[in-house]
């Protein structure tokens, strides 16, 4: 009869210790189903990616699963590193364009926007959600050899026979800029718009020339609304195929071509995975460096 | 006081500049789409014989279709895990959380391209979910939910929650708390959330384009595929509707916002 009173008493020791610490799992009930949804659909499906970069494919499209290194072999062989760099290179004047843009844009709706100024930021954020394949799409309708621009060169006479500018690396940059420009403004937007003015009358008043100001207050007190736009704009440019697709027609293959080339065109896995696997690395490099550089501040601007 | 502002005359000139640069294309589409041009690219007169052929486009109607259904659940799905995690991660500290928080974070950070690949070789690798409504919905959710999560979580940093612990205190269950406090004290940012996420899902057109499989198609997915065969106005038209319908939830949400400050 020792037995059953001692599972007994197990029961119970078990059942309190459980219901203890079930007491303190109060939160779960929120955050549970978020956690799974997110280990489940988000962390274990790149997981997966990494995993298929270093495996391969059998004839009938089985996994072999052991560890190999041919398919990195593979991409450096059929020279894709050159179109990874041209991928970072593309993300990087993109990204310069942008903020070369943006932050003008951005200054001039803090300072002299006024009433309009949600209007005037309304603006810039609609055309993002559009949807950007219909946006490229119109670009096209714009840049094309009987486009607007080229038909309207033509019948003033200017030019006698149409410009190439759509299918160039030019019109890739173009239309990267084009979607992702407002990513670059609205945080840069937001840390202006969190600025004291009274640091700027400060600055002047201490016979600081407005450019000095500029240069020395505004600037670097939104270093974090500039590194969480390049985040938001260096990041999904790496990675773009449709601008490439719409605009490059093919010519200009960018590492996010190849992504879609090898798991929709291909169903190579293996090597679409790798490619894959060069971007989540370029992308993890390129936020831990902006987290570094702008702190906290950055990471809330990209939220 | 000196002045310290710089760029008054240059800067209007960039905007005006930059404000063409964006709005220029979806202007054209515009115009172009009561265009009587049978190609729908050049300007020949106006007629709205295209949007009335849209009408009747049995291939429209069901991209479409397929398009609200998926947008509306996904709204719904993703508000509901988002504001669930937003309320746990404001109200509670618990292990894990910065890990949650990053994790919230990686399907905005990471390319389309790489989400849209890691879901399909999922579904066709490791979990077996059939290409169609099923593969669409999880992905769109899962692209979705952490703008709810971080619209929501911001703006609960404004909200006065002493109701919530008087409510609490007098007595209420945490059913009855949650139905009669939170979630009205919360209504804002959840019809915030719900007016973002519905033109997000909707548009969406890479996550989509690869987790979509063969025969299942979203209006997106449809404009893609008539765009292979050259310009039609169908597109003018298709593009026309995504531009209005996320005008049309930021003017909804405008006024609403404004009916309740009012």
């Amino acid at each position: 009869m020792q037995t059953p009173k001692f599972a007994g008493k197990l029961a119970r020791d078990f059942g309190k210790r459980a219901g203890r610490s079930l007491a303190k799992q109060v939160h779960l009930p929120y955050v549970g189903p978020v956690g799974l949804w997110v280990i489940l659909f988000v962390v274990v499906p790149l997981g997966f990616i990494i995993y298929f970069s270093f495996v391969t494919i059998g004839p009938f499209g089985k996994i072999i699963p052991t560890f190999t290194l041919k398919n990195y072999q593979t991409a450096m062989a059929a020279g894709y590193g050159r179109i990874l760099l041209r991928s970072f290179l593309f993300a990087a004047v993109t990204n310069v364009l942008c903020l070369l843009i943006g932050y003008p844009l951005a200054y001039w709706i803090v300072k002299y926007g006024g009433k309009w100024e949600t209007l005037l930021l309304l603006l810039i954020i609609l055309p993002s959600w559009t949807n950007y394949l219909i946006r490229l799409y119109a670009v096209k309708l714009i840049i094309g050899s009987s486009g607007l621009i080229n038909s309207a060169l033509l019948n003033l006479g200017l030019i006698s026979s149409p410009l190439h500018i759509l299918y160039t690396p030019y019109a890739v940059i173009l239309g990267l800029v084009h979607v992702w420009l407002p990513f670059m403004v609205l945080p840069i937007y937001a840390s202006l718009k969190g600025l004291d003015p009274s640091l700027f009358e400060a600055s002047a008043d201490l016979g600081a020339a407005p450019f000095k100001t500029f240069s020395t207050v505004t600037l670097p007190l939104t270093r974090g609304g500039i590194l969480a736009g390049t985040i938001l704009v260096f990041i999904p440019a790496l990675g773009e195929w449709l601008v490439p697709l719409m605009l490059g027609g093919g010519k200009v293959m960018l590492a996010g071509s190849l992504v879609q080339h090898f798991f929709i065109k291909l169903g190579n896995a293996p090597m679409g995975s790798t490619i894959a696997t060069f971007l989540i690395a370029a992308i993890l490099l390129v936020v831990y460096v902006c987290f570094k550089l702008g702190g906290r501040e950055t990471l809330e601007r990209v939220i | 006081m000196k002045s310290w502002h710089i760029g008054g005359k240059t800067l209007p000139v960039i905007a005006v500049l930059v404000y063409l640069f964006l709005w220029l294309p979806v202007i054209i589409l515009i115009i172009f789409s009561f265009s009587a041009d049978k190609f729908g690219i050049r300007w020949e007169g106006f007629t709205l014989h295209w949007y009335a052929n849209l009408l009747q486009n049995v291939g429209v109607r069901h991209a479409l279709r397929m398009s609200v259904t998926v947008a509306i659940i996904t709204m719904i799905a993703a508000t509901v895990l988002g504001t669930l995690a937003a309320y746990g991660l404001y109200k509670y500290k618990f292990r894990g959380m910065g890990a949650l928080r990053m994790g919230s974070l990686l399907p905005i950070v990471t390319p389309w391209v790489v989400t849209g690949a890691a879901l399909l070789l999922f579904y066709t690798r490791v979990l077996p979910i059939p290409l169609g409504y099923p593969s669409i919905l999880i992905a769109h959710i899962t692209f979705s939910f952490p703008l709810a999560l971080f619209v929501i979580l911001g703006r609960m940093q404004r909200i006065d929650w002493t109701l919530e612990e008087a409510s609490a205190d007098l007595g209420a269950s945490r059913l009855t708390t949650w139905r009669k406090i939170t979630l009205p004290l919360l209504l804002p940012a959840i019809i915030a959330s719900v007016m973002l996420i519905f033109p997000w899902s909707f548009s969406d057109f890479t996550i989509t384009f690869f987790v979509s499989g063969i025969g299942t198609t979203t209006l997106p997915i449809y404009v893609y595929s008539q765009m292979r065969y050259g310009a039609t106005p169908v597109i003018n038209t298709i593009g026309t509707i995504f531009v209005a319908a996320p005008l049309i939830a930021m003017l909804l949400m405008n006024f609403l916002q404004r009916r309740r400050a009012a």
